[in-house]
């Protein structure tokens, strides 16, 4: 499967204090890729890289056929934006807005402007600087979509809207997703949301991408055990071992633990007869907890080192 | 593209243009207003030419202004968006400024040619004293060269960042501290007068706001 967004080493410091290290990011063609992190993590700044807004210090950047930023001009015709601020005109009307972005895509869909105009139902003689938060960020959906590119990158896109306005614009992507097989590069914090449209997920962590895998493998793979009389080292195991507690209070402490473990299948339960140990239980988590449970990992291992 | 921006343009600065083509249209009016009449003696046309010089100075003064304006308003809304919108859009950096710096000048060409229509207008409606001629077309293109220059200027000094201003005021600050340091050590050194003279003699790039202003003239 080819990549319609990828990143080689890609190295970009603000500041003293937050850096991107080597960033290898790969969004298949065709995809809804989640990108997730807490907030500072650096969602936007690598955003703002693949869209050549900043220049890398570091690393290479390839957009679909074309290298960022010196393919920009060209590659920007073919990419849908939606920034995590709305940046437009406050005072041209929607109309307005509308007209303007159409001069410069040749590929801009007018029909389907109108369409998603009347979906979102905007008035398009309201000025911009009067609308909500919610008929802002679907104005800016609307632009992105009416544009026809074919990766659309959005960046925080719904965060801090009502859930219907939220529910709008993710059914308006996913029609557009199996409309013209785009591919979707989403930044979000909100977890749930992204587990409900997204088939990729990559995490992000203090300008580190923690993990990048199909959302089935990581929604599967993380598991909650519940382990007994586990011996303190555990030598090579066939899963990464993220955390592992005693078990809460009382006498059941000292032989019980929990372990959050990652690349788990059920086949490997084997695994702790081998080790003189007992697997109790195996908890499926959600989205969020595994999200959770994967900065826990990283932070106390970036903690140890 | 061009057609997009210049309406953008427009939307921003059709205040400051109807003002400025208000004023361009009635400075050369008001000039003449009752002073050129055959009648005059040679005296009264020196009179009548002083009146013109003072009214003149208000000709650079409303082109600095336009030029300041539109310049301002040119970048306004690109700064409150970060230039985000701008900085999407698919085509290279230097076209977009390009397309901006022309929807400037050519909005400001409504000014320009109130100026000329009036000067125009109040040379023919005087009936002017002997000796003396009007210069309608001459004042409008250099009221025109004015108002570009100093567009060009204010459109080069805001479409920069914020460091951008830091530096060029601290070429300023340090042009007064060199001063300053020359007067305490007792050095002939005028830095202020030789940039002002620099600046404002010709080939100087100010120099065509210096000079007289006349619409009528010997």
């Amino acid at each position: 499967m080819s990549n319609a967004i990828e990143t080689e080493s890609l190295e970009y410091r603000a500041g003293k204090r937050f850096a991107l290290q080597r960033l290898n990011l790969h969004v298949p063609a065709g995809s809804i890729y989640g990108f997730l992190g807490p907030n500072g993590s650096g969602k936007t700044t690598t955003i703002r890289l693949l869209l050549a807004l900043l220049r890398p210090q570091g690393g290479r950047i390839r957009v679909l056929d074309g290298e960022m930023p010196d393919d920009a001009p060209r590659l920007l015709a073919r990419i849908g934006f939606v920034p995590e601020q709305p940046h437009l005109d406050v005072t041209f009307t929607v109309r307005e807005i509308l007209q303007f972005q159409a001069a410069f895509y040749r590929t801009w869909d007018a029909r389907a402007a109108e369409q998603l105009l009347r979906q979102f139902e905007l008035d398009d003689q309201q000025l911009i600087g009067r609308l909500s938060k919610g008929q802002k960020a679907k104005v800016l959906i609307l632009l992105a979509l009416a544009q026809r590119g074919d990766l659309l990158v959005l960046d925080e896109p719904t965060d801090g809207l009502d859930p219907v306005v939220r529910r709008d614009i993710l059914f308006a992507l996913l029609e557009y997703v199996s409309q013209y097989k785009a591919t979707i590069l989403i930044s979000s914090h909100l977890v749930h949301e992204l587990e409900r449209i997204c088939d990729w997920i990559g995490v992000l962590d203090d300008g580190r991408l923690l993990t990048e895998t199909p959302m089935a493998t990581l929604k599967n793979g993380i598991k909650r055990l519940r382990v007994r009389h586990a011996p303190a080292a555990i030598g090579t195991a066939p899963f990464a071992v993220l955390a592992r507690h005693a078990a809460n209070g009382g006498a059941e402490a000292a032989v019980s633990e929990t372990w959050v473990v990652r690349d788990w299948a059920p086949e490997m339960a084997s695994y702790f007869d081998g080790i003189g140990a007992s697997l109790e239980d195996v908890i499926d988590l959600d989205l969020e907890d595994s999200f959770v449970e994967l900065l826990h990992a990283s932070r106390e291992h970036a903690g140890r080192s | 593209m061009f057609r997009a921006i210049l309406y953008s343009q427009w939307k921003w600065s059709r205040l400051i243009i109807a003002v400025g083509t208000i004023a361009g249209f009635a400075l050369p009016l008001v000039s003449l207003q009752g002073a050129a009449r055959a009648d005059r003696s040679p005296l009264e046309a020196e009179a009548l030419l002083h009146a013109v010089q003072a009214w003149g100075v208000l000709y650079p003064l409303l082109a600095a202004a336009l030029g300041l304006l539109v310049a301002i308003v040119t970048w306004a809304p690109d700064h409150r968006g970060r230039h985000i919108h701008a900085l999407t859009l698919p085509l290279p950096r230097w076209r977009y400024v390009l397309l901006r710096f022309a929807t400037g000048a050519t909005v400001l060409a409504v000014p320009i040619l109130a100026v000329g229509i009036g000067a125009l207008i109040a040379v023919a409606a005087a009936t002017l004293p002997p000796g003396l001629h009007g210069y309608p077309l001459a004042l409008a293109l250099r009221f025109a060269l004015a108002a570009l220059v100093a567009y060009a200027l204010f459109f080069a000094v805001s479409a920069g960042t914020a460091r951008t201003a830091g530096i060029i005021l601290g070429v300023i600050g340090a042009i007064v501290v060199v001063q300053v340091f020359a007067s305490v050590a007792n050095v002939e050194l005028n830095l202020a007068d030789h940039l002002q003279t620099v600046l404002t003699n010709w080939p100087g790039p100010l120099a065509v706001f210096t000079g007289r202003w006349m619409l009528i003239d010997v």
